[in-house]
């Protein structure tokens, strides 16, 4: 009853004052305002082929800045919500590995994980370095660098077999990597600063080629400092989960 | 009639799946007792503004926003301003997402249960031991 | 370097925030010290700022050297400056009391410190921001870090925090449908080229559909009175040292972007205009009885704040549902003032707690020989809420009755009088307790050195007692200074 009464209320406004433009309109307001300009000047202005690129890190760059520290604050959140632990104890890492174990020999087993990871690790992290370096050509970007860069890292902490992963980090080490990538974002929009112009003007940076090159560079750098931050968050996250102090906050 | 309800739902369909979609995370936001569940209808209602919004970029003739030659014409590709703002969009869903699920590991954990009724019962019986 | 002043205001915290952590592993006190660098050096700049704004007129800063349709634009106009310089003080203040709170682990203190620079920096850009969707992301990282601050406070604070979340995400789903519609039928995102393009006519529709849900989401953000269900419960438990952040200003900035949709960007020639201001005045009246008659009956100091917050917020709201001018400055009079009251009256209670640990307003007896300074403090902000003059509270109702008048609304000024009425109940009890009542004998947390309590606690008292009894003195100065922006706008 809730539902239809719900659904009611949200759809009928819609619907009875007719708000919406009918779809793929090509004269609808949001099609021919200013999305035209995105189209027609992605190349020349900010010498990126994929428009998507260029909107959300050259037209909105601030947004995407926010969003790649978005996902910082969601990976320091977790670490603080969870360094906190109630008296009452959940089975411990440790015990967990014991139950898993002893329950007969899983399908998974039967493959040799350490040598399939470490073929699979190589080629997942050119993969990222394509999407990362290719992002403003054809489609792809930090984000997606970021999230393979640390699904590779979860990949090699599954691996049963090693002891430790190639690359031991910490939490805290971790959610510190997750802030440095937003911080390269924030810093090269200062670095524009100090060629005179405004904050993420990257025809601004203070190196001596053609504009659209300056570009390229902004848009590189940038999508660097979001990959780091978005692969720092994965792990940090990993992390949170896998050390937890034993602690009870409500004792104070 | 056929005819008005056929136009209807060409132009403006999409909508209305979305809208119900929408609808459907509310109120299972306020219908369901539990916390995961809850959770998800969250999600289900983040996706379904994700939808509506890129409805907005569809253009008829069309294509992705990738430009295939130098020369670029506005009609030939889709709106890519919608897709660059659902990005921002999904992102931060993630993390509230990520958040939430941390806060339930917690409540989990505290009171072994995330059904709402019985939280609130415990809830109230701790309240003698705290203070702040 | 000058133009830059409007976008170093948000990065200063912003990069603090970023770096704290890894400073934090270098040294245990250097990433604290930065973030409170970087909080002083954009209270610095705010100042600068708001002479700027108030000698050359509104600032546009467009990032990126776009155009406003196409790029990001910040605005700085004198309304805005003014709440910026507010946040910074308190958030500045905030940063050095949380301090005393809280544990000492590296992770979690340095993680803290970077949450509560995020939480500025999240006030100082959705109050800046000229984008709709640039509001959207500050709003998002705003509430992220303000749940993480409210599960810090114990198990009862993670269960607020999850509520908060489930309906903070459900109102930044609202707001993100609201600007869905509105971009729908404009195509822009920018808020001045909307409010030109709405005002051509013809969008009456779109107006009432999408205001719906920017009421709803912005209700729900600023706890407005049949959306504050999460509020009194997160307000009590979030974590002792960012409470005076949290209650003070959070709730304060969405009331101030509602503002800018209703007035600014929408203007007041569309028909439906007076349904949605008899709305908003309902919301209010019934928000500001109910506030007050819920905190009467509490024993918690922080229930009392929490739920006389309900009631304050309905003042706010009630400037806007007034509309002309003069209620408008006293809404914003009230926003500026409030924050340092409901501050400073948070400060009091955490240095209380501090001190001798407890909450429970019958155990304060006779504090005021142990704690004169803070017992200052509580009485004048306890004062300054009932509206006595001169403090800052008795002005800012005073414009509200001045615009409700101007507009012969008489139901709003009579419970305007009821609310105050109600405000020094409560208020009285407290202030009673704190005088008068048997000394209880608490045992003394920190009894070290000459003075009542350290200086990271002092500092935001004693500047919270200069501000709220300042804003009340000078109220002619701030008003006029909200004129340049508000003179035209409205009813």
């Amino acid at each position: 009853m809730t539902i239809i009464m719900l659904i009611v209320v949200i759809t009928v406004p819609f619907i009875a004052f007719d708000v919406l433009p009918a779809i793929g309109d090509p004269e609808s307001p949001p099609n021919s305002h200013v999305s035209d300009y995105y189209i027609e000047h992605a190349i020349d202005e900010c010498n990126s082929p994929n428009m998507v690129t260029a909107v959300i890190v050259d037209y909105r760059a601030f947004d995407t800045m926010f969003e790649t520290t978005v996902m910082f604050l969601a990976g320091i959140s977790v670490v603080l919500i969870m360094a906190n632990k109630p008296r009452r104890r959940i089975p411990s890492p440790g015990d967990f590995k014991r139950t898993r174990n002893t329950g007969g020999t899983p399908i998974y087993q039967t493959i040799n994980k350490d040598v399939m990871i470490s073929t699979i690790e190589p080629l997942i992290l050119i993969y990222a370095m394509y999407v990362l370096f290719h992002g403003e050509v054809s489609l792809g970007g930090g984000f997606q660098a970021g999230a393979l860069i640390g699904m590779t890292y979860l990949l090699d902490v599954m691996a049963v077999k090693r002891d430790k992963p190639i690359m031991n980090l910490t939490k805290f080490m971790s959610a510190a990597i997750a802030g440095l990538g937003p911080f390269i974002y924030a810093l090269t929009g200062i670095i524009c600063f100090i060629g005179g112009g405004l904050y993420l003007q990257y025809n601004k940076l203070p190196f001596n080629i053609h504009e659209a090159e300056l570009h390229s560079i902004g848009i590189t750098a940038v999508e660097i400092g979001v990959t780091i931050g978005v692969a720092g968050t994965i792990i940090t996250i990993l992390n949170a989960l896998r050390e937890r102090i034993s602690f009870d906050d409500d004792n104070d | 009639m056929m005819t008005t309800i056929n136009a209807f739902l060409a132009a403006k369909g999409i909508y209305l799946l979305t809208l119900i979609l929408l609808s459907l995370g509310a109120a299972g936001i306020i219908v369901c007792n539990n916390y995961m569940k809850k959770l998800i209808c969250m999600n289900v209602m983040q996706v379904a503004v994700i939808f509506f919004f890129l409805c907005f970029g569809q253009k008829t003739g069309g294509t992705i926003p990738v430009a295939l030659s130098e020369v670029v014409k506005a009609s030939e590709y889709i709106n890519p301003l919608p897709h660059g703002l659902m990005l921002t969009a999904i992102v931060v869903s993630l993390g509230t997402t990520g958040v939430g699920l941390s806060l339930l590991f917690r409540i989990t954990e505290k009171y072994g249960t995330i059904e709402e009724d019985d939280l609130i019962r415990r809830e109230n019986k701790t309240k003698t031991g705290e203070k702040e | 370097m000058k133009e830059n002043i409007p976008v170093l205001i948000i990065l200063l915290p912003l990069c603090s925030a970023l770096l704290c952590l890894l400073l934090t592993g270098l040294h245990k006190r250097l990433g604290r010290a930065l973030v409170v660098l970087a909080t002083a050096g954009s209270l610095v700049l705010s100042v600068i700022q708001l002479r700027t704004v108030i000698t050359e007129g509104t600032i546009h800063y467009a990032v990126g050297g776009y155009e406003p349709p196409f790029g990001i634009e910040l605005v700085i106009d004198s309304l805005n400056a003014l709440i910026i310089v507010m946040i910074s003080i308190i958030g500045f203040l905030t940063v050095l009391f949380a301090e005393n709170f809280g544990d000492d682990r590296p992770v979690v203190k340095g993680s803290a410190n970077a949450i509560l620079a995020l939480l500025i920096t999240g006030l100082l850009g959705m109050t800046s921001t000229g984008d709709m969707f640039n509001l959207y992301v500050f709003l998002e990282i705003t509430s992220l870090s303000a749940y993480c601050l409210i599960a810090m406070g114990g198990s009862k604070g993670v269960v607020s925090a999850y509520r908060y979340m489930l309906v903070g995400t459900i109102a930044a789903t609202f707001y993100l449908l609201g600007i869905g519609i509105l971009y729908s039928a404009t195509g822009t995102l920018n808020m001045g080229d909307l409010s030109a393009i709405l005002n051509k006519g013809g969008y009456d529709d779109v107006m009432l559909v999408s205001m719906s849900f920017l009421i709803a989401a912005f209700g729900i953000k600023m706890a407005l009175f049949p959306f504050h269900g999460w509020q009194p419960s997160a307000y009590t438990h979030a974590e002792p040292g960012t409470r005076p952040l949290i209650t003070g200003v959070m709730g304060k900035i969405p009331a101030l972007a509602m503002f800018r949709y209703f007035y600014c960007i929408y203007g007041t020639d569309y028909i439906y205009v007076k349904y949605l201001l008899i709305l908003l005045g309902v919301f209010s009246v019934f928000g500001m009885l109910y506030g007050s008659l819920m905190a009467m009956g509490q024993s918690d100091i922080r229930k009392i704040l929490a739920y006389s917050s309900v009631a304050q917020i309905g003042y706010i709201s009630l400037g806007f549902a007034i509309g002309t001018p003069v209620a408008l400055a006293g809404s914003f009079l009230h926003m500026i003032g409030h924050a340092f009251m409901k501050g400073g009256l948070f400060f009091c209670t955490g240095a209380i707690r501090f001190k001798y640990g407890t909450v429970n307003i019958d155990d304060f007896g006779r504090i005021y020989k142990k704690m004169p300074l803070t017992c200052g403090l509580l009485v004048v902000a306890a004062l300054s809420m009932i509206g006595i003059p001169p403090t800052a509270g008795f002005f800012s109702k005073w414009y509200l009755a001045l615009g409700a008048a101007g507009r012969h609304e008489w139901i709003y000024i009579a419970v305007l009088v009821i609310s105050s009425l109600l405000n020094a109940v409560y208020f009285f009890k407290v202030i009673e307790k704190v005088f008068i009542q048997q000394d209880k004998g608490l045992d003394d947390k920190w009894s070290k050195g000459e003075l009542e309590l350290p200086l990271t606690i002092i500092l935001p008292v004693v500047v919270c007692f200069i501000a709220i009894l300042g804003i009340g003195i000078f109220n002619v100065k701030l008003f006029d200074i909200l004129m340049l922006t508000l003179e035209g706008v409205g009813l």
